[in-house]
Parts: structure tokens; sequence; C-alpha cells
């Protein structure tokens, strides 16, 4: 099992366990950026034979315009811009270099030494750091350039005194985490030395950090080298692509035509560089980092399903579907009232692993009033189904095949507005992770207030009487309201968010794994008060759990799912004492003891 | 409390860094201090002369009383003569800093806004065409100098279309107050501040981007959604609201860079603030002027970022109780 473990969150989200591919565009920015380099280093080494002129020679009047051998005319002086142009990728390329390798050397070292030794080493160099870091960089390299006088070796010195403290800091954060690993602690124990404990264990894993920290910074540092050259800071007898511009600037050239021909140019030279650097940084970045687990969520959420097949039949069948594929098990009804959910041979893939499904051909019931246990291993698709059967499925998730019909609508073929006022309203989810699932800026009782805001317009003191009722019926002190989420503690938390699930009387509730991380007492209270719900409200309640004493304790009806498919269903009593698939078996001899007494079918 | 005697502590630990430096730089520098204080015609005076010069600015005494003395100078507000401007380096500073917080302060504004909304957009969007053509755009602009994107904007909208006028604040003979003259400045403030906006926004919008992605990706925000939230909601009340938490803690540094932006651009503009001052004092060698710029740049970005970090709690109630969650 790979994908869809078990962990189900309103959002239908279940996470890959596969590793996240690694987006084949960075690669291929990568590339891009290198071959832009590489470019700009045969136009630097091969100038010579690709500028027509000497770039220091007055080799025509100054300010002509381009023509008669002379690409883009010349300068103030009659230097040909061209030649200007061609030779100035030497200063941009070795200053960027230059300036990025000792900004990276200097850092690396302040970052190794200070992460190793600790203390008061460590605090005084992470001091500097920021004092660097709060620093005005180009005022600050502009006032010691100044007095340094200007010139390439100045550049370089200026660009990199203000530019070690990043890679600094980076480094310093690597090493600290290295030093405290498995490894490193036993070669220090067996006595190596610090230089040998360095060279072996350590620098290994501060290459892979130093080589983008050096591309980063070698890409700023050739917009300083601009600017710096812009001001005047620059080599007056060297070409480059900031002195070009300063004397465009210093001339007015750009208040004329000859910008085209002036101005351009070297300023799109100067991006290409930088953007070479960029690209190849990006590309290095996505090879390095950690998958992570949010990548395109923001799809997941942004678009409202809309997937799934188009409505197939009206929603009259209340067991749609007789013939069911050999792989799928009848749901079971034990004839009592009318359902209000039916899946019908559902089958939902995830993109990740699109030949392997997640959900496969599920077909189940669920009847008013009545409690299912859905319970199964991790990754078993309990996350998936339960998501689907609350219609919060993801777009990315595929339905395939199958429908979920929720008191008699054809949920995933209902439109996203209509569907969206049954959440939270007819249908209401308990994520698993329930301690994380309220928002640490809004305060707790206007989170629960919005739940029923959302769907009724009511008098504000009609809202918070009922947000106070809601937080007495799940065992809190009404006063909580005004807390906000980071001041409750885990447990109090997730009683908040099963308030927020019943604050509108839902008809149907899914709950993952809903007492986890509640201690004993809690538990219990939080069953009884599910069962006086369902007394009261002819709830329905669905219940995706490892607890399988729990499931027999509180549901009517378990459902067991193995590798998507439903391997067997029917009440507690028959689960419990009559299991018929050899995986219930599994499931049941791996609780610690079956407390029998509890189990009364 | 502690979190703000800390963060008061940095700040003077950075003044009295750039301060420190300040002092030292003409002493570190090749040549007699008093080549660059007296504005490198020193060789020209007879040694009797040079003498006067040394004793009159306090050359002669030890280094130590010479810092002392140099902190002295500061607290009475006085950072010297402006060689190039022959008048106490204070008030010509004080002269040009209306402009460049008008137009770093307008600037820094709109940068934030446009950069944390295009952010949010692209991470709500992501992977959409709208995304993908907002992040090149903003790797594309983020790979230009500033101040060529200013030359070019000129050359455009100022000189080929003549939309704006090329250069300076105020228009010379226009009106000076009334409606007209904020109009008039309003008019000349919009090509610098385009400029300096573009040269700038990169860094808010690839920051709110990251950080809506995460929001997105949060059991809290998925919860919302299951509670029937509208989209619109759950992307400005919940998501965007928590996505501002990382945007607002880098608006301090922002500033620093928009200061260091405005050095190059101001001069493209001949916008007379604080960074064409900076440009006309880097050109005259006016190091007294230099000096007193960094000095005062220093300051305001220092102050920036204190006050930035001491506003952070109202945004945040996570920290808003003393002491908790800051370091």
């Amino acid at each position: 099992m790979t994908t869809a473990t078990g962990k189900i969150e309103p959002g239908g989200r279940a996470r890959s366990a596969t590793p996240a591919r690694r987006p084949i565009e960075a690669d291929r920015l990568g590339l891009v950026g290198l071959g832009l380099l590489v470019a700009l280093v045969v136009i630097a080494v091969a100038a010579p034979l690709l500028a027509p002129f000497d770039p220091l020679a007055r080799v025509r009047v100054p300010f002509a315009r381009p023509g008669g051998g002379h690409l883009l005319g010349t300068d103030d002086v009659g230097h040909d811009l061209f030649s200007v142009l061609v030779y100035g990728s030497r200063v941009t390329l070795v200053v960027g270099v230059a300036a990025a390798a000792v900004a990276t050397l200097l850092g690396t070292t302040v970052g190794l030494v200070a992460g190793w030794a600790r203390g008061w080493v460590d605090a005084v160099a992470m001091r500097a750091v920021d004092v660097v870091l709060s620093l005005p960089f180009l005022p600050l390299m502009i006032v010691v350039g100044v007095f340094l006088g200007p010139g390439l070796r100045t550049e370089v010195l200026v660009i990199a005194a203000v530019m070690w403290a990043g890679p600094a800091r980076e480094l310093r954060s690597q090493v600290l985490s290295v030093r405290e690993r498995d490894h490193v602690q036993a070669a220090r124990s067996m006595g190596a030395s610090h230089a040998r404990v360095l060279a072996q264990h350590i620098s290994p894993t501060v290459v892979p950090i130093v080589v983008p920290q050096f591309v980063l910074a070698a890409k700023r540092a050739i917009l300083f080298e601009a600017a710096l050259s812009f001001l005047g800071l620059g080599a007056a007898s060297t070409p480059s692509w900031g002195t070009m511009l300063s004397t465009a600037q210093a001339r007015s050239a750009f208040l004329t035509d000859a910008w085209l021909w002036w101005v351009v140019p070297p300023g799109i030279g100067i991006a290409v560089a930088v953007l070479a650097f960029a690209f190849l940084g990006h590309g290095f970045e996505e090879r390095t980092r950690v998958p992570s687990r949010h990548r395109g969520m923001a799809a997941r959420v942004a678009t409202s399903p809309t997937s799934g097949p188009a409505p197939t039949t009206p929603p009259s069948p209340v067991v749609p579907g007789q013939d069911r594929g050999a792989t799928s098990i009848s749901a079971g009804r034990d004839g009592r009232g009318e359902d209000r959910l039916v899946v019908d041979r559902l089958v939902v893939t995830w993109p990740e692993a699109r030949d392997h499904r997640a959900v496969d051909e599920v077909s189940l019931t669920v009847a008013v009033g009545e409690v299912l246990g859905l319970v199964g291993e991790s990754g078993a698709g309990k996350s998936t189904l339960a998501a689907a059967m609350a219609g919060l499925l993801p777009a990315r998730a595929e339905i395939e095949a199958g429908t979920v019909w929720f008191s008699g609508r054809d949920l995933l073929a209902t439109a996203p507005r209509a569907r969206r006022r049954l959440w939270g309203d007819r249908i209401a989810v308990i994520p698993q992770d329930a301690a994380d699932a309220l928002d640490p800026v809004h305060r707790v009782g206007a989170q629960v207030a919005e739940a029923i805001t959302t769907h009724y317009d009511r008098p504000d003191e009609v809202v918070r009487a009922r947000v106070t009722d809601l937080l007495g019926r799940v065992g809190l002190d009404p006063a909580h309201a005004t807390a906000w989420p980071h001041e409750l503690s885990g447990g109090m938390r997730q009683r908040v968010v099963i308030a927020m699930a019943l604050a509108n009387d839902p008809d149907l509730l899914i709950a993952d794994e809903p007492t986890s991380g509640l201690d004993v007492v809690l538990q219990a209270e939080l069953v009884d008060l599910l069962a006086s719900l369902r007394a009261a409200t002819r709830l329905s309640l669905v219940l995706v759990t490892h607890d399988l004493p729990l499931v027999l304790a509180m549901a009517d009806r378990v459902a067991v799912m193995q590798q998507g498919r439903l391997v067997e269903v029917g009440s507690v009593a028959t689960i419990a004492h009559a299991p018929r698939h050899e995986h219930t078996r599994a499931l049941l001899a791996a609780v610690p003891r079956l407390p029998r007494n509890v189990v009364q079918p | 409390m502690r979190a703000v005697m800390s963060r008061v502590a940095q700040s003077l630990l950075v003044v009295i860094v750039a301060t420190t430096l300040n002092f030292a730089l003409p002493h570190l520098a090749p040549g007699d201090p008093v080549e660059y204080l007296y504005q490198g015609s020193a060789g020209s005076l007879t040694a009797e002369q040079l003498d006067d010069l040394r004793a009159g600015y306090g050359l002669d005494a030890s280094l130590p009383e010479q810092y002392v003395a140099y902190w002295g100078g500061l607290f009475r507000g006085d950072l010297g003569v402006s060689v190039q401007h022959n008048r106490p380096v204070v008030d010509v500073l004080l002269e040009r800093l209306p402009w460049t917080l008008l137009l770093v302060g307008t600037s820094t504004v709109i940068a934030a806004i446009v950069g944390t909304l295009a952010g949010a957009f692209a991470a709500w969007r992501r992977g959409s065409r709208g995304d993908v053509g907002l992040v090149t755009g903003v790797l594309v602009v983020d790979a230009m100098p500033g101040f060529w994107i200013g030359m070019v904007l000129v050359a455009v909208f100022a000189v080929q279309l003549g939309w704006f006028p090329s250069f300076g604040a105020a228009a010379l003979g226009g009106p000076t107050a009334g409606w007209a003259a904020v109009a008039a400045v309003a008019h000349r403030l919009v090509l610098p501040m385009t400029t300096l906006v573009l040269a700038t926004v990169g860094g808010t919008f690839l920051l709110a981007r990251g950080a809506m992605s995460t929001t997105l990706g949060e059991t809290w925000l998925a919860m919302a959604r299951a509670k029937g939230v509208p989209p619109r909601r759950l992307a400005t009340h919940h998501a965007l609201r928590n996505a501002l938490l990382p945007v607002a803690t880098t608006l301090g540094l922002n500033v620093a860079v928009m200061l260091s932006g405005a050095v190059v651009i101001e001069t493209v503009f001949a916008y007379p603030g604080l960074g064409s001052l900076v440009y006309d004092a880097t050109i005259a060698r006016d190091y007294p002027l230099l000096r007193g710029a960094f000095l005062l740049v220093t300051l305001g970005v220092v102050a920036t970022n204190a006050l930035v970090e001491l506003a952070y709690p109202l945004l945040d109630p996570r920290v808003r109780r003393t002491g908790r969650g800051r370091s």
C-alpha cells in the first residue's frame, strides 16, 4: 500500500507515502541556467575573437548611431559599444563569481566553526550575522567602497563583506543538526579528532548546502556589481555592463534614441547572467529539498471538486446496483429504516498512483440513526472512502466509477455551491488530527460561531448562546469561547472541533479517530455524547478508526477494508463472533483482549 | 517584556556597530584621515595648515578620545560639515529626507500589498497558467538591476510617450500649494515609485506565495472548508490572514532593500532624496556627507525593523502573551 495512508482530513487529503516526484520543470530550468552560463563564459573567454574592436580604443566619433560596422554605435568617447558589451561580460562573471566565492568561503568557515564550537563562539558569530543582515547593504557597500577607492578588488571585497552572513547562518544550522546524528556522536565518542569528524562526517553533508548558497550569492553579487559600477565604484579602465550604464546615465543617453543600443543591451546582459544563476539555483534547490508534504495542496483546496461522473440515474433507488461486481460485497443492510448514505460501486484513484485503486468497487450503506464502524489497516483506503462519503474528495482524486447518494441526492454530481451548503450543516466531519483543526489566529468561539453563521443568518446573541451550549455539550467551560487555540490543550481543541462539527445538528457525521489523544474518561464522555446525539437527532455516524474495541462498543455494523476493497460487512455480533474473512480475523486477533462484555448484539 | 528588551538591545548593537564603523572608516582607509575629512585637497596645504586642520578636527587626540568625541558630536546632532554643500551634514540630510520618506514609504506599502495579493493569488491557483506567468515574470524582473528598469521606464514613458516628467520631484515654477501641487508631486512620483516597486516586489511575492501554499495545506483550512465556508472567505479570512504572518516579519527588512534600491533609482530620476544625495556625494567624494547619510539610513532601517517586530504580536495571537514563543 503506497497511497492514501490512514489519514483523513476534511479535505479528504490522503497523504501519499510515495516519494514526491521531483518536478521535471526544475531540472529543465537548471539545465537552461547551465546553458546560459556556459554561453556567457564562452562569450567572455572568446571576447577578443567576437569583439570587432578594442573596447578601450577610440574607433569613431563619439555618440555615433549604429551602422558602418558598429552594431551598437559608439559611446561618449568613441568606443565601439558592441565591443564594450562583449568584453563587459568578463567583469560581470569575474566579480560575480569571485565575490560569491569569497562570501561563501567566509560564510562556510564561520558557520562551520560556530556550529561546531557552539557556546560563546557561536553566540558572537551569530550576533555578528544578525548585525550584518540588518544593515542596509548598498549604502554600506558605498560608504566602504568610497573609502577603499574604486576598482574591481574593492567591489569584490565590499560585496563579500556584506554577503557572507546568509551562508554562515545556513551552514551553522546544518552543522548543528548533523553533529547530533548518531554516527557523528559515535565517531566523537570513539575519540576522533575535531578535524577528522569535520572532514569525514560533517563536510559531506555540508556540500549540498554550500553549492546552492554559492549560486545564490553569485546571482546577487552580479546585481550588486552592476549597482556599484553604476555609482562609479567599478574599475574605470575595465569595460563592464555597469559602467556602460553609468556613462549612459551621466551622458543622459537614455533621454535620446541611444537608449535602444546603449542602455537596453547591457541591462539584458545583466538580467541574463542573473537568470542563469537563478535557474541553476532553482535546479539545485529542487534537487536537495525534502519533499514538501504540502506540495500541490493549493490546487486541492482551491478548486472546488467538480470531478465525478455525470449523474446516471435520478436519486431514487434505496439499494442501487443490484448486480454487484464479483469483488464487491453487499453492504448487507439489516432492513432497518431508510438509507441516509449509499455508496455504489465507487472507484477512486490518486494521481500519485493512477494504476492503484485507493477505493476499489466499494458499495456500502448507512441507515438513518445508524453507527457504522469503518476499520482497516493504515492505507487500506478508509480515508479516501470517508472523504468520498462526505463529498469532500479533492479535485485531484479521480472518481473513476460509482456514485455516492446522500439522502437521495447524487453527492458527487451536486454542484459545488449546493454541496458546500451540505458541508457543516447536513454533513459534518471530525478530522483525524482534530487538535490541529483550529485556525490559530481566530478565537475559538468565533470559529464555532462561523460553523453556524456560514449556514444560518441568526442574531449575534442567538449564535453566542448556541456556542455556549455547544461548548458545554462537549464538556468545555463556555468561558473558553474567548480563548485562542494555542491557549487550549490538544484534548480541549479536539473537543472544540467536535462542537464545531455538531453545530448544526448534522444528519451524517464522519469522524476519523475521534477519540485518539483523549484520555479514557474523555473517551467515555465522547462516546456517551455521540450516543445521546444519535438518540436525539437520529444522527448517522461513520466511525473511521483503528480502535476495534471502540467500534465494537459503539457501532451497529462494521465494515472492514483491505487494500481499497470492502472485505467484510456485518453486524457487530457477526464481526465479533463469526468473522468470515481472514483479514477481519487478523484484525480481531491484533486486539490485545477483546472486551466481550461490551459486545451485546 | 523580555522579548522587547532583547529586541531593543539587538537594535542598539547594530547602531553601535554602524557608528563605530563610520568612525573607523577614515582611519582604516589608506592615507591620512585629514585627506578624507578635507576633501582630498590636503596635499596642497602646508604642514602647519595640516596641523591646524588636525587640531580643528580633533585628530591630534588619541583614538579613544576621538571616539568619545565622535559620539558626543552625534548626540549633539553634529555630523560634521558637508564639503560639497559647505553646510552642516545634518541640515543637508534633513532637507532631503522627506522626499526619500515619500518615495520609499509609498513604494514599501504598494510593494507589500501588490506582492502579498499576487503571491496569495498564485498560491491559490498554484500550477495554473496565471501562477506560472506570475512566477516567471517575477524571476525575470528580479534579474534586472533596479536602476536599469528605471532608465527603460524613463526612455519609454517619459521620453518616447511623454506621459510623465523624466526627472525631479516637484515641477519647477509650478504650483507650490493646494491640490495642484499634490497632483504635480504625485505625477512625478509615479515612475520612480513604479521602478522601486518592480525592483523589490519579487521577494514579497515569493514569500507570500510560499506562506499561502503552506496555509492551504493546513488541517484547519480543510476543516473550515468542511464547515461549508465559501472559497472567498476561506482564501481571505483563513488562508491569507495566516499567510500574512511570515510576510509581515520581513516588512522591516524590505525597508532596507527599498533604501538600497532608492540610492540608485533616485539617481536615475534625479529625485531630490537621500539616494541621489548619496550618489552626488560619492561622485564628489564628500566623505562627511556619505558617513552621515549611511548613519541616517542605518538608523532608519534599524528603527523600522524594531517597530515591525514589536508590532508583530498584533497580527499573531500566539506571541501576544509576554515572552511566549519568542526567543
